[in-house]
Formats: C-alpha cells, sequence, structure tokens
C-alpha cells in the first residue's frame, strides 16, 4: 500500500508517498495559490514522479497551515506533530526538532516512539520567521538564500532588533542608509533570527538530539548561529529538512490505515 | 435543538427583547443584579459579542489596554448600548475600571454611569467594605429613581436570580453528554441580557429539550478556564478540533452559576457574602490557592482529560495565575494548554494548530 502525505505550508507546499516504510517519491512547489489546489498541483505533480494514479494511494494525511481546506485529504494532523514524526522516522535519536517554517517557529519534544510529548510556538509576531527572513532580504535587495550565505562570510554583526519584525526591517534600513557593510547586517539578522528561537527554546527542556526542520533549515547562518546561541550541536536529518511535515504526514496516513 | 436559535437571536440583536428603557447596564460578576432587578430594571450584562473591532475604543485606551474594555467601548461608542438607562461598571481590574472613566470622558450617550468599589479580597473586612459599597449603590439607584428598594423586592429579585443560576446548573451538567460547551456559552451570553423571569422561562425549555436530544459525539473532555472569555467562535474552534468542553471555570460559566444566596438573612448582607464568598475570579487576590483547589476538583469530578487556560493579552491579574496554575497542573500531571490570545484577535490557524497539537499530545500521553 502507498500513502501520501501533504503539507501546505504558508510558503511551499510539499508531499511525500510511502510504501513499505520507504520513501519512494517527493515533490516540492512553490507560490501557493490556494492551499486546495497547491494540494492538488504538489499531489499529482508526487504522482506523476511514479507514473502512479490517485486510486493507487490507501490514505492522503494533509498538514500544514492549509490542512483543513484540503478536499483529496482523508484525514489531517497538525504540522506539530508531523513535523515530529518526520524527523524521528529521518533519524530515530532525534529527540527536539526547531521548526522554522514560512509563518512560525516550534520546538517540539518527541518521545522514544516518536510522538509529541511537548512543544512551544510563537504566538507573538512574525520576528524569527522564514517571512520574517524573506523581507528582510527583500530589504538587502537579496534572495533569502542569498542572505544566509553572504551572512555567513562574515564574522562581525551589526544590532537588529528582535522584537518585531517592522523594528528589524527598520534597524535594517538605518544600518543601509548608515553605509553599513551588506555581510555584517546579514549576518545581524541571522542572529537576531537565532535569538527569537533561543528565546522560544527557553520555555521547554530540550533533549538530545537535537535537528531542525523547515524551509529556514536550509539558511547556514541561521543554523550556524542557533548552534552558536543555543549551545548545541544539530544532528543531521537523513532526508530534506523541509520535507519533515510531509514525511510525518505520510507516516500518519499509514498509522491510520493501519488502525482501521 | 429549536430553543438555542433562540438564544442566538438574543445575542444577534439583545435589545429586541428589552422593554424601552428598562434596562441598566452592568459589568462582571461582582455587580448583585438582583439590586438592579428590584428597581425595576433588567440587568443587562456588558460584553464584547458582535463588536466591530477597537479604533474607536483606542482613541481613549492604549493598544497596550486588555481587549476586552477595549471593545465593550468600541461598542459603546458605535451606539449598540444606547438602549440602557444606566450602567453599573465596577472596579474589576485596572483595565475595565478605567472603562468607567472613559466611557464618560467619551461622553457616550447613557443617562447615568456609577463605578461599583468591590473590594479585591476576602476578609471580614472587605465583607464589611463590600456591604457598605453594596449600600451606596442601593442609595444612588433610589436617589435617581426616587423609590425605595424593599427588603422583600430585594429578597423577590434573589429567588428569581436564585432560580435562574440553579437553572443553569442543571443546564451545564448536560455538557459533554447532550450539549457543546460552544451552546453552554451561548446560553449564558443570552440569560445574562435577557430579563430574568423570560431567562427562565427559555432556560426550562431547554431543559425539555435536552432531555430528549440524542447523545452529541464522545471526544476529549477539556475544562476551559480565564476571564473575560465570550467568544463563540474560538469555542467552536476548542470543540470542532476534537473535544467537548464539559466544564469550565470562567466569568461567564461556572463562577456565574456557582453562587447562592442566602434567603434567610437581611438580604444586602446575604448578597455580599453570596457574591464575595462564591467561586472568585482572578481580581480577588487572597483566593489563589482555593481558586486553583476548585479547578483540580473540577478536574477529577467531571473527568476532564486536559485545561485550557485563556488569558487575554496584557490581563495582569491571568498572567499570575496562569503561571501559578501550569506549574500545579505540571506537578498533578494535568495536560495543560496556555493560550494567549487577544479577544476576537483572529490568528485563527495558528489558535487551532496549537490546539490541534495540544490534542494529539494529550492522546499521546494517555
Amino acid at each position: 500500500m502507498i500513502f501520501c502525505g501533504i503539507d501546505i505550508g504558508s510558503n511551499t507546499s510539499k508531499a511525500v508517498l510511502l510504501k513499505n516504510n520507504h520513501i519512494i517519491s517527493t515533490a516540492l512547489i512553490s507560490g501557493i495559490s490556494n492551499p486546495s489546489a497547491s494540494a492538488e498541483k504538489v499531489f499529482s505533480a508526487v504522482l506523476e514522479k511514479r507514473d502512479l494514479k490517485r486510486h493507487d494511494i490507501s490514505c492522503v494525511c494533509a498538514t500544514g497551515y492549509g490542512r483543513y481546506e484540503i478536499i483529496i485529504a482523508d484525514i489531517n494532523k497538525s504540522e506539530i506533530s508531523c513535523h515530529g514524526a518526520g524527523a524521528f522516522f529521518s533519524n530515530s535519536t532525534i529527540r527536539t526538532i526547531i521548526d522554522i517554517g514560512g509563518q512560525d517557529c516550534k520546538i517540539i519534544c518527541v518521545d522514544e516512539r516518536g510522538f509529541v510529548d511537548d512543544f512551544v510556538m510563537n504566538d507573538k509576531c512574525a520576528a524569527g520567521t522564514g517571512r520574517s527572513l524573506e523581507i528582510m532580504a527583500q530589504t538587502l535587495g537579496l534572495s533569502v538564500s542569498e542572505l544566509g550565505y553572504i551572512a555567513m562570510k562574515s564574522s562581525k554583526s551589526l544590532p537588529v532588533s528582535n522584537k518585531c519584525s517592522i523594528f528589524m526591517e527598520l534597524d535594517v534600513m538605518q544600518h543601509l542608509l548608515n553605509g553599513e557593510k551588506t555581510a555584517q547586517i546579514a549576518r545581524g539578522i541571522t542572529i537576531t533570527t537565532a535569538r527569537r528561537i533561543a528565546q522560544l527554546a527557553g520555555k521547554l527542556e530540550l533533549r538530545n538530539n537535537i535537528c531542525i526542520s523547515g524551509g529556514v533549515s536550509k539558511n547556514p547562518a541561521v543554523c550556524r548561529d542557533i548552534q552558536d546561541i543555543l549551545k548545541l550541536k544539530l544532528t543531521k536529518l537523513n532526508h530534506d529538512p523541509q520535507l519533515m511535515g510531509a514525511i510525518g504526514a505520510a507516516i500518519f496516513a499509514r498509522n491510520k490505515e493501519i488502525v482501521s | 435543538m429549536p430553543i438555542l436559535e433562540e438564544f442566538r437571536k438574543v445575542i444577534l440583536n439583545p435589545s429586541e427583547f428589552l422593554s424601552p428603557g428598562k434596562s441598566i447596564g452592568y459589568m462582571c460578576n461582582y455587580v448583585p443584579e438582583e439590586l438592579i432587578h428590584a428597581a425595576g430594571f433588567t440587568p443587562v450584562r456588558l460584553n464584547a459579542v458582535e463588536s466591530e473591532g477597537t479604533s474607536r475604543g483606542d482613541m481613549y485606551f492604549s493598544t497596550g489596554n486588555c481587549s476586552f474594555p477595549r471593545r465593550v467601548l468600541d461598542k459603546g461608542l458605535s451606539g449598540a448600548y444606547g438602549f440602557l438607562d444606566g450602567i453599573v461598571f465596577m472596579n474589576g481590574c485596572d483595565h475595565n475600571r478605567r472603562l468607567y472613566d472613559n466611557w464618560n470622558y467619551a461622553q457616550i450617550q447613557t443617562p447615568w454611569t456609577y463605578l461599583l468599589f468591590v473590594p479585591h479580597s476576602k476578609t471580614d473586612a472587605s465583607l464589611n467594605q463590600y456591604i457598605n459599597e453594596l449600600q451606596k449603590l442601593i442609595n444612588h439607584i433610589e436617589s435617581i429613581y426616587k423609590l425605595k428598594l424593599s427588603e422583600q423586592k430585594i429578597r423577590d429579585s434573589i429567588k428569581l436570580y436564585q432560580r435562574k443560576r440553579n437553572l443553569l446548573r442543571n443546564v451545564s451538567s448536560f455538557r459533554g453528554i447532550k450539549l457543546s460547551g460552544t451552546d453552554f456559552l451561548m446560553v449564558m451570553i443570552a440569560t445574562t441580557v435577557l430579563p430574568p423571569d423570560i431567562a427562565c422561562e427559555k432556560l426550562d425549555e431547554l431543559i425539555v429539550e435536552l432531555k430528549n436530544a440524542p447523545q452529541i459525539e464522545k471526544n476529549l473532555r477539556v475544562l476551559v478556564t480565564g476571564n473575560c472569555v465570550e467568544e463563540i467562535e474560538h469555542f467552536e474552534i476548542i470543540e470542532n478540533i476534537g473535544a467537548n468542553i464539559v466544564y469550565d471555570n470562567i466569568c461567564l460559566g461556572s463562577r456565574y452559576f456557582d453562587r447562592d444566596i442566602s434567603m434567610e438573612e437581611e438580604p444586602v448582607i446575604a448578597l455580599a457574602e453570596g457574591y464575595l464568598r462564591s467561586p472568585s475570579c482572578p481580581r480577588i487576590m487572597n483566593d489563589t490557592e482555593k481558586r486553583i483547589e476548585l479547578i483540580k476538583e473540577a478536574v477529577k469530578k467531571y473527568q476532564v482529560d486536559a485545561v485550557i487556560i485563556e488569558k487575554l493579552e496584557f490581563c495582569s491579574m491571568m498572567t499570575g495565575e496562569g503561571w501559578i496554575m501550569s506549574q500545579e497542573f505540571r506537578k498533578e500531571e494535568t495536560p495543560f494548554l496556555l493560550l494567549t490570545r487577544e479577544l476576537y484577535g483572529g490568528g485563527k490557524s495558528q489558535i487551532r494548530t496549537r490546539i490541534q497539537a495540544f490534542y494529539e499530545k494529550v492522546k499521546n500521553l494517555k
């Protein structure tokens, strides 16, 4: 039997097919119109890669902010449970997941079964999320990936507020007006993002091993700064960290089928 | 159930169900409705239901104030409370107390307003003070309307309101069995606006309908605690994801109806004792331990799986209370979720994710 997990995030949509406990196909698309259309598109993409049809799939589980609007899904699960299950599937030594997505960030602790036993989520503003990094990169005239690589080149950083995205942007603009070096501003942004995550992490007892998932996991500077500030070593996942939500959803699709 | 539709209509258009010039507004649970009713008026609890935002209210309040009084003021500025003959405000907390100042400063067309001072503690001295304050309120009402609030009139109102509270207790016992917590909240909002005799009639009808109603789907059993929680849409989110709110510890819930007023004592003393000594809200500073004990007892009695602690942003009362509760629930190994939000503050998908993940976590722990 083949199971599908679909993760409709705020910036990208991801889908994963699971068969005999192995990932057999993955798809990632960006440029979201509406949750249902994005789900259709990413579902078709993941099936096409293995020349499969919809009726070949036994169960579809949706996750992500658009999970309730996806008609093709049989069940839905929160992205917190899915990132936990996905990361545990990818590396069973993982007990803490730092998930930095487009519109929120979460820290998730899982037990020895990969089930969530504690979590915290940002509840006040966008600072420390992928969207915030995008805005800062735009202000610097860079893409998000460029921001990460440029920040890696600088050992010095300029102060950037971590109170809210608007204040962050104001600080970045002020530094630009002062003629400061882009790399130092970029480093200031990634350090601020990492500090925001550290604030959230303070609310939970982090358990080893710790990994990072979500789109921001691909930003090397943020990952480095998180390790430095939280004084920890991130453990590598065996799959694309951006796919953890979709992998977890596929696992819940499989579990549902087993239970029923 | 058809009767629930009637309650919904009351919430949408309360003034349609009230006699013109015969309604007096009040804030919070510590204003004895009995005194307003004994004067021949319907006490109408002020709420932010159907408020349109805070833009008007924010001219007078800062955005660093609680969203409840900001929304109530906004509603007042929109003219939604133009049907009231007067309002008894109260020093529930500093934000709500400030509502009285801003209401007057903004010159909202209310014939009269009054600030009832209610002590912030449960002691013999504060009880005496509360009795004095209730007497001052009686004097105020008597002088405005040139009438006498006789002991008999107050006793009659106490009897009627006791009947209403008993009926609400009865209806509450159907929660998680035949009635959702969302519908119960709707009943609470409607019956704190309706004239008490009509509220009792409708509650009687509801109980008959509930007895014949089918059982609702069994889900996680949740208790909600907090202060000014009154959003039907928010309760729908809590329940629709997979839970039944089987009990609460909020102002528009058990804190309102879990109160008995003695018919034996002199009525003003009976009211003061009943109101001050009944289950308190976090504005009463020396009662935290007892409040948390009450919730712990309710968790056992109603076989609660999880507790949701609702804290409105900038609520200084619930900031301390929420933290203490969290420590206590952690010790007891009672799963809890502390939700900090603004009243009608949006962010539905984020809140839904947190609640759903919490339920999934609770199920994992079982």
